[in-house]
């Protein structure tokens, strides 16, 4: 699987869609392989209405130029994030991975505030 | 002293780069057929261009990143490739047309056959390319791109009803002969000859090429403010010359012939021979800036090494990009294609795809973890926004416009 698959597919819970992955979070702190730590998947961030890109503005201190900044915000509403251990399965596309990618979720799962905290500004999620 | 001395070199090379193939068909073209009465659309394209090229510029200068760097990066793989494809594809058509007006220029010069200087004029570029200094060839093509000064000059020497000029400027009105489609299909293009995505890709990649920094950022603002509404106004004294000479007959600016006529007729075989060097002088320069552009996306998009301040050996993707983009452009040419029509399609274009880059820039140019200090302010962010606004309108009309219009036939 690459990060491609998981981008856009669409995500359920008991068989109930709850929108779209928008962007995989990652964290570099695996061991050192090379020059870098691994990347180890943190969760993903689910919209619920659009499987378009959140453009950055998902970090807390990027709110200019406003106007863009509450279109997005109000375009990518109820967004959430997912833990990777609430990922139940990922399957359904084909081998491309681009065709009706699915990912389903725990019963139960929690719900994260999908603000991205930068340069120490709080999260107002 | 050596610093004044910068600025007042990258001021007159903004003047003299400004203009290219598309800047001189479309200016003379809708002077032929609206007068002055687009005015508005060449000083919109400027302000555009000025915004643009001062936020690509500073967003450079501070990230160490080029406008394709940028858009790969923070639009990701899949936007981003679209993203390419259609800039890439349009800059091709760019570099099309100024090949195609190197040629007609060549031969307004020589007498010979177009088809003739197209091999060439595109094998004059690529040498060019491969072997001279970025800062030789950005310094010679712009200050020998001030001969193109004669076009004010003529105009001045036509000498016109300046309070009926100046009148149709300030107040137009769509003339009596031409539809209201017609017009803003003209408005879009001249709004998209000003704003070319090529100058952007351009301009940022060689700030890198230059090794601007943060301290480079004033000079720059300097060259683009001062420079680009100069050359904006030698696209303003094309469109009059024509205006002059060829409205009141009623006579459609077709060819790069007529595009010189009123020169030719204010200043006679010594103004001509002015005109036809910063012509080619300006259309090579472009000639060359669409050429690296398209090397720059490509390299820049994918990762590779790219630049004038690397050997060829080091950047062979680069070199490999360019040459083919080279031998399309020239491969084209060599059909029946008329090159004045690829240049009134280019700059179209252009406009149509502006959005694609222009909005990147915007948000990078906010983005505190690329610019720290140096972001937009509220003022210029303002300016910016409504610049985004009309680079969408005029991108979405764009297409209807042409349909409706037949190209502005």
């Amino acid at each position: 699987m690459i990060l491609s698959d998981l981008v856009d597919a669409a995500v359920y819970e008991d068989g109930r869609q709850l929108g779209f992955v928008v962007d995989v979070r990652l964290a570099l702190d695996g061991p050192v392989t090379g020059l870098m730590a691994a990347p180890r998947i943190v969760g993903l961030l689910v919209s619920a209405r659009t499987s378009t890109s959140f453009m950055g503005y998902e970090r807390t201190g990027t709110n200019a130029p406003a106007v863009i900044a509450r279109y997005l915000a109000y375009r990518h509403r109820g967004t959430f994030l997912v833990l990777w251990e609430d990922v139940r399965t990922v399957g359904g596309g084909d081998a491309a991975g681009s065709a009706d990618a699915r990912v389903e979720l725990r019963p139960g799962f929690r719900r994260w505030s999908a603000a991205l905290e930068q340069h120490g500004t709080a999260s107002q999620a | 002293m050596k610093r004044l001395l910068g600025v007042a070199l990258g001021v007159l090379t903004a003047i003299g780069g400004f203009l290219d193939i598309g800047d001189l068909v479309t200016n003379s073209v809708v002077g032929s057929r609206f007068g002055m009465t687009l005015t508005w659309a060449v000083v919109l394209g400027v302000i555009g261009i000025c915004l643009f090229a001062q936020m690509a510029g500073r967003v450079t200068a501070v990230s160490g990143r080029a406008t394709f760097e940028i858009i790969r990066e923070r639009l990701g793989p899949r936007t981003a490739g679209a993203n390419l494809v259609a800039s890439f594809l349009i800059n091709l058509l760019t570099l099309t047309a100024e090949i195609g007006g190197l040629a007609l220029a060549l031969q307004l010069a020589s007498s010979v056959e177009p088809r003739l200087w197209v091999p060439v004029a595109a094998f004059a570029v690529w040498v060019v390319v491969w072997r001279a200094k970025f800062s030789v060839l950005e310094n010679v093509t712009g200050l020998l791109g001030l001969t193109l000064l004669v076009f004010t000059f003529s105009v001045v020497l036509l000498d016109p009803d300046w309070a009926h000029l100046v009148h149709t400027a300030a107040a137009p009105q769509i003339p009596a002969s031409e539809g209201a489609a017609s017009y803003f299909y003209y408005a879009i293009a001249l709004f998209g000859a000003a704003m070319t995505p090529y100058e952007v890709f351009f301009f940022s990649s060689g700030a890198v090429e230059e090794k601007w920094g943060p301290k480079d950022v004033s000079q720059s603002r300097l060259n683009v403010l001062i420079g680009f509404p100069l050359g904006a106004l030698l696209s303003l004294s094309i469109a009059a010359g024509a205006t002059l000479v060829f409205l009141p007959q009623q006579i459609e600016v077709s060819t790069l012939s007529q595009v010189v006529a009123p020169v030719a007729e204010a200043g006679g075989k010594v103004a001509l021979a002015f005109v036809l060097v910063g012509i080619v002088a300006a259309v090579f320069g472009a000639s060359l800036e669409t050429t690296l552009s398209s090397g720059y996306t490509i390299a820049q998009f994918f990762g590779w090494s790219w630049g004038k301040f690397r050997r060829p050996s080091q950047a062979p993707g680069f070199h490999v990009v360019m040459i083919l983009g080279l031998l399309v452009g020239a491969g084209v040419l060599m059909t029946d294609v008329d090159p004045i029509r690829v240049t009134e399609f280019s700059v179209v274009f252009s406009a149509i795809a502006l959005p694609l880059t222009y909005l990147p820039i915007l948000l990078v140019a906010n983005d505190r973890e690329y610019m720290g200090d140096q972001v937009n302010g509220r003022v210029l962010n303002g300016f910016a926004l409504v610049f985004l606004v009309l680079i969408v309108v005029a991108s979405v009309a764009a297409i209807p416009l042409m349909v409706a219009t037949g190209a502005g036939a």
